[in-house]
């Protein structure tokens, strides 16, 4: 991913449209790395996430690295297909400058032992300064997720 | 015409046209056709083909699925059935036909994949040309069909016509009228005096025959499904399900060798009876397993399964559904089955595909000794409504949500300027339809939709998002109008510092003018709010989710009354209404005012306002405060 600077329009001249441009392909590449993640390589996940991150689980709340990383190993396998995305930049109002972006899927998934079902999903992906490398990386501050069919 | 060497070649050959290639003179099936030294050949048995085309492969494709179809358009005559596969005894005496087809057949079975198209056959006996006319784009299509029908021995109706490049092309279903059409190749001087050219060209059935199941057609397929379906044993039993008498009275084709009406029983079952343990297909002329293997993610219960009495014709359509944990398989009077050696392999292969079979066409098997590692997969945490993180956020956020609302649904949607931030973006996303969207419900929502999935190009995909709350506003106004069924709204608060509020709100509503009037839709919409003084919000990003309501939702939508006051007056009711209403609200314990939108919700029948009170209250779907007196 490219640095922080070329992205950030307080830092440069980056206007809207840049601004969008980068952050579909962001986003795309975003919800690959994800999905990957939460199929086969499920440990990992968790670090995906920032660690004082919620994550809003069909109306279950799990905060933290720990509890995210308990949360998603008590889950069973799954296959996700993603048939719709959609992403924002988020204002600089409500983020105070650090740039974040609104990703939105939907799509179906397969845990083991249950029938596919429809969902959505949205998060809130934050660029944060990485201890291990001179680029920014997205972590996820918030991830909602629900079954269309949660009440069934 | 049969000579002494042509009988000899009955005796050997069986394959479909043999005699036919004989005729040729050592012609290679690949070699383009020399059209001018055909003429109407005589039916027999099997695909009668217009020219080389195509090649052997193709033909057995077509000759799999004209077997396979042979009952179905009965209407060019029974004379053509040579077999009937239903009450058909031992096939065995068909062996040497099966051999022979099974040698090209091993080649057919790659071809078939080419051919899919075909998909069976869908013309049954018929068999397709396709008729061009090269520069026929500039005749009037009038013009061309009474000119060619005025000189043509034969009378045809053109299938599809259409415009292609420069050519004009028809459809039709015989080779003897195409052969005809084809002798009338330049006999016609159009205006220009340039000569009329027909070309004739053999083809799979075009595939707008296959048509879908109308919707009417899919609620009596499902009526006939309920009745084949056994609650007790979780049993559904489509054996020859096409010749139903509630499906022939109707006219309606359920032909589970063809894709769009597998695919349609499967949606049937994956909506209302996914839990399902035994299926039987038996008798549905099936000759692969491909639009079968949905059943492994939609129906994984599935431990019984009846496919004896088709058309399979190798173990390796099994394949196709592997992924099943069957117990019981009954594959018998298939022609897989003759195929084997004896019943040690012939088992042994069904097993490789499922390793827990405990029994196979009926008789028991030696249980497998497995390895212990299948583990009970965990299950999912329970699935609860809203998460609002704590009262003093759920109180602003309540507060927001009512408001927006009763804006959103007032008809003028212009106020909601002061809701949005003067940066705010909205953009709008659905589900991905392979849908004509003209022919789709959400038609009014499909231009707006930005699906960065399906969509590439950088610059729709800016256009898609609106910026400044002007814009914003301006095309919240041009959606459909709308009623939002508020007391049901689920909200989920993704996450909240000084500065941001971000939470996602899921729910109902219902379209209430136009062509979509009273379709309800449901939403999921994820608001970014900055606090805008007080308690107030001001929302700076704004994503939209829409999609068609199931029909669980459209039955639990709108139970409770609105909580903010309608505009529309409130209707007096008249005297048996009030007794009506007296009774409900007895019988039911709600308090009236409760008991009235019930009743009203269903068109004051006391009956069946009782029953979906009784399906909610099971449910725990009423709020206590509708029996608050």
């Amino acid at each position: 991913m490219g640095s922080l600077a070329e992205f950030c329009p307080f830092c440069n001249t980056a206007d809207f449209r840049t601004h969008v441009d980068a952050s579909c392909r962001y986003s795309e590449e975003f919800t690959n790395i994800y999905y990957d993640c939460m199929d086969k390589k499920r440990r990992n996940l968790m670090r995906l996430y920032l660690d004082k991150a919620t994550l809003v689980w069909n109306g279950n709340a799990v905060s933290g690295q720990a509890a995210l990383g308990d949360f998603f190993e008590s889950l069973p396998s799954s296959e996700f297909s993603i048939q719709t995305l959609d992403c924002q930049p988020v204002h600089e109002q409500a983020t105070q400058g650090q740039t974040t972006l609104l990703v939105v899927t939907a799509g179906q998934v397969k845990f083991d032992g249950q029938k596919q079902r429809y969902f959505n999903q949205n998060f809130l992906l934050t660029a944060q300064a990485s201890p291990t490398s001179d680029q920014p990386v997205w972590k996820i501050a918030s991830d909602c997720f629900r079954f269309q069919d949660w009440s069934s | 015409m049969s000579t002494a060497d042509d009988s000899r070649y009955n005796d050997h050959d069986d394959r479909v046209g043999g005699q036919k290639v004989r005729n040729r003179k050592g012609r290679g099936p690949f070699r383009a056709p020399m059209y001018s030294d055909q003429g109407p050949r005589p039916r027999h048995r099997g695909s009668q083909r217009g020219g080389g085309g195509p090649g052997p492969r193709a033909r057995f494709d077509d000759e799999d699925g004209d077997v396979a179809m042979a009952d179905s358009n009965s209407q060019d005559g029974s004379s053509q059935h040579r077999f009937n596969p239903y009450g058909r005894p031992n096939r065995r005496g068909d062996d040497r036909f099966d051999r022979g087809r099974r040698g090209g057949g091993g080649g057919g079975h790659r071809g078939r994949g080419n051919n899919k198209g075909g998909d069976g056959g869908g013309g049954g006996r018929k068999n397709w040309f396709k008729m061009s006319v090269p520069y026929g784009k500039k005749y009037d299509k009038d013009w061309l069909i009474t000119a060619l029908q005025n000189i043509c021995s034969m009378p045809f109706t053109p299938v599809h016509y259409h415009v292609e490049g420069n050519r004009a092309e028809f459809f039709i279903d015989d080779s003897t009228t195409a052969n005809a059409l084809f002798k009338v190749s330049r006999k016609i001087t159009d205006k220009e005096g340039y000569k009329v050219t027909v070309l004739m060209n053999p083809c799979p059935p075009p595939s707008f025959l296959q048509s879908e199941l109308k919707p009417a057609d899919l609620e009596h397929l499902k009526q006939c499904m309920a009745k084949r379906f056994d609650g007790s044993q979780q049993a559904l039993d489509l054996n020859n399900i096409r010749i139903d008498p509630d499906l022939v009275s109707q006219n309606i084709d359920v032909t589970l060798n063809r894709k769009n009406s597998m695919r349609a029983v499967i949606k049937i079952i994956e909506e209302n009876i996914p839990e399902l343990v035994c299926l039987n297909l038996s008798n549905n002329k099936l000759f692969r397993l491909d639009d079968l293997s949905e059943l492994v993610n939609k129906v994984p219960n599935l431990k019984t399964l009846n496919l004896s009495h088709n058309e399979l014709k190798t173990e390796r359509e099994l394949d196709r559904i592997k992924g099943l944990k069957l117990v019981e398989l009954w594959l018998e009077r298939n022609p897989l089955c003759d195929y084997f050696k004896d019943q040690a392999s012939y088992i042994s292969e069904v097993r490789e595909r499922f390793p827990r079979l405990l029994k196979l066409d009926g008789q028991d098997l030696p249980p497998p000794i497995v390895f212990d590692v299948e583990v009970t997969p965990a299950a999912l945490p329970p699935c609860k409504p809203s998460y609002f993180c704590s009262e003093e956020i759920k109180t602003p956020i309540v507060g927001f949500l009512q408001q927006y609302y009763s804006v959103y649904d007032s008809g003028d949607r212009q106020p909601l300027l002061d809701a949005y931030h003067d940066g705010a973006t909205f953009s709008l996303s659905m589900p991905f339809t392979m849908q004509n969207p003209s022919r789709c419900s959400l038609g009014d929502y499909h231009k707006d939709s930005r699906n960065l999935k399906k969509l590439k190009d950088p610059t729709t995909r800016f256009r898609l998002l609106k910026h400044t709350r002007l814009n914003v506003v301006a095309f919240l106004s041009e959606l459909p109008k709308t009623q939002h069924d508020t007391a049901s709204l689920i909200v989920d608060v993704n996450t909240f510092t000084n500065t941001l509020l971000s939470f996602t709100v899921t729910g109902v509503f219902k379209e209430v003018e136009g062509k979509s009037r009273d379709s309800v839709r449901a939403f999921c919409r994820v608001f970014v709010t900055v606090p805008a003084g007080g308690t107030s919000l001001c929302i700076v990003n704004d994503e939209l989710f829409v999609r068609n309501a199931t029909t669980e939702e459209i039955r639990r939508a709108f139970v409770a009354p609105a909580p903010t006051p309608s505009s529309s007056p409130v209707p007096t009711l008249s005297a048996p209404q009030q007794e009506m209403l007296s009774a409900f609200s007895l019988k039911s314990g709600m308090n009236l005012e409760w008991s009235q939108k019930c009743l009203q919700d269903n068109e004051w029948d006391f009956n069946r306002a009782g029953q979906v009170f009784t399906d909610l209250k099971a449910h725990g779907k009423i709020p206590d405060v509708a029996f608050i007196k």
